[in-house]
């Protein structure tokens, strides 16, 4: 039984050391909420350790733990759309370099669809096919979702900051 | 516009120090909590599967059957060779062949209602431990007594009808009186007097012999601590017999 704790002990830290901040950013730029997004985490890592999956490879386990995340998100901000936005000011405790704050904003505040499929594209470098699988939706669909997530960023970007980037 | 920049921008997000600790500790402790939990539930349905038995023995009585009271009903009745036998009443009917040949042919109505009774023989006893009393409520007709009197007693009608001796039965030449005394549609009775008391049976029927719905005789019984349990019988109607069955 001590054994049996010991290793969970392990394998806690070993997830939560090797994709807590990925995660994390995940969440909170889905959620816009530090105590949302850090709750998001922790019921992933919690899934993750009792369903003990097995995975092919690490690529598979970290496709995993983001498809539990997202979905995670999903449904609390389905159940609780009320919630105070994370301020401009409060991102400097999360991402220490001041000139990503402007265009964390702006992405925090796209709709959940659009700035899931720019996350997983852009941050985590997933091709269309792959968020396709991941999203359980029609690669048609994350096309779509692309487009429209790069024009309303590009859009609400150019409104605040005439010089662009 | 360089949308790379997002990935600048949201990989320099992290998790403050105290929260990574926290998630850790948390997941951690809940993971232990499941592994517990899931291990006690196996427990704990072997303890409910035992607790279950234990509980439920004393309500198997001795044919294996659930009992559903702590105590056993026996109907007693006279058999065709004038021997008397008794049955146990269970959910399993109990077939008693009606005794009602000799008073029935010399019978004479006082009063009442009893034209459409078919007077049985029929008597239940209670057994079972710590009981006080028995109280025996039939949902149609009546609970009767035979008795004997004295050719004084037999003339005197008041006294008759007082009794509620509303049926006389009559051995010709005999000088011997028996009437059926009407004890009514409800009793109850001290456990250790129920020797004393043989009330039967009076089944109301529609003229023909033929007995009505099913009839309830509810069997309440009073235990010394107070607490009481109550068993239901059905009596129901076989050619020229009755079953008797637990409800």
């Amino acid at each position: 039984m001590l054994q049996q704790a010991w290793s969970d002990e392990l394998d806690a830290k070993r997830i939560v050391d090797t994709y807590g901040n990925m995660l994390f950013s995940i969440c909170l730029v889905i959620l816009c909420n530090e105590k949302d997004a850090e709750d998001a985490v922790q019921d992933t890592f919690i899934t993750y350790l009792t369903k003990s999956p097995t995975f092919n490879d690490p690529e598979h386990e970290k496709a995993w733990l983001i498809t539990i995340a997202t979905n995670r998100c999903k449904n609390m901000r389905r159940y609780n759309f009320i919630r105070k936005h994370i301020d401009i000011n409060d991102l400097q405790l999360y991402s220490k370099n001041d000139k990503n704050h402007d265009l964390l904003d702006h992405l925090m505040r796209l709709p959940t669809k659009h700035k899931v499929v720019l996350l997983l594209y852009y941050v985590e470098g997933y091709k269309v096919d792959e968020i396709a699988k991941i999203l359980t939706i029609t690669t048609s669909a994350v096309k779509k979702r692309l487009q429209r997530g790069r024009e309303l960023l590009r859009e609400r970007y150019r409104k605040e900051n005439e010089y662009g980037f | 516009m360089d949308f790379e920049k997002i990935k600048d921008a949201v990989t320099s997000i992290e998790m403050s120090k105290a929260m990574e600790d926290r998630i850790k500790k948390n997941i951690g402790k809940k993971k232990s909590i499941q592994v517990n939990y899931i291990r006690w539930i196996s427990v704990a349905c072997a303890f409910g599967i035992l607790l279950s038995i234990m509980i439920g023995m004393p309500y198997l009585n001795k044919n294996g059957e659930i009992q559903v009271a702590n105590f056993a009903i026996t109907a007693y009745a006279l058999s065709d060779d004038g021997k008397q036998f008794n049955t146990a009443i269970t959910s399993e009917k109990a077939t008693i062949e009606l005794a009602t040949e000799d008073r029935v042919g010399a019978l004479l109505s006082i009063s009442g209602s009893g034209a459409n009774l078919i007077f049985t023989d029929v008597r239940l006893k209670i057994t079972g431990e710590q009981i006080e009393s028995i109280t025996y409520t039939l949902s149609e007709g009546k609970f009767i007594e035979d008795v004997t009197f004295t050719s004084k007693e037999y003339v005197d009608k008041e006294w008759l009808r007082s009794e509620k001796i509303n049926f006389i039965t009559t051995e010709p030449g005999s000088g011997k009186y028996q009437g059926i005394k009407e004890v009514g549609s409800t009793y109850t009775v001290n456990y250790n007097e129920q020797e004393k008391h043989k009330y039967a049976l009076a089944i109301p029927h529609d003229g023909n012999e033929v007995i009505g719905d099913d009839m309830i005789i509810k069997v309440n019984v009073k235990y010394t601590d107070g607490n009481s349990e109550q068993q239901d019988i059905v009596v129901t109607q076989e050619s020229n017999s009755i079953s008797l069955r637990l409800n």
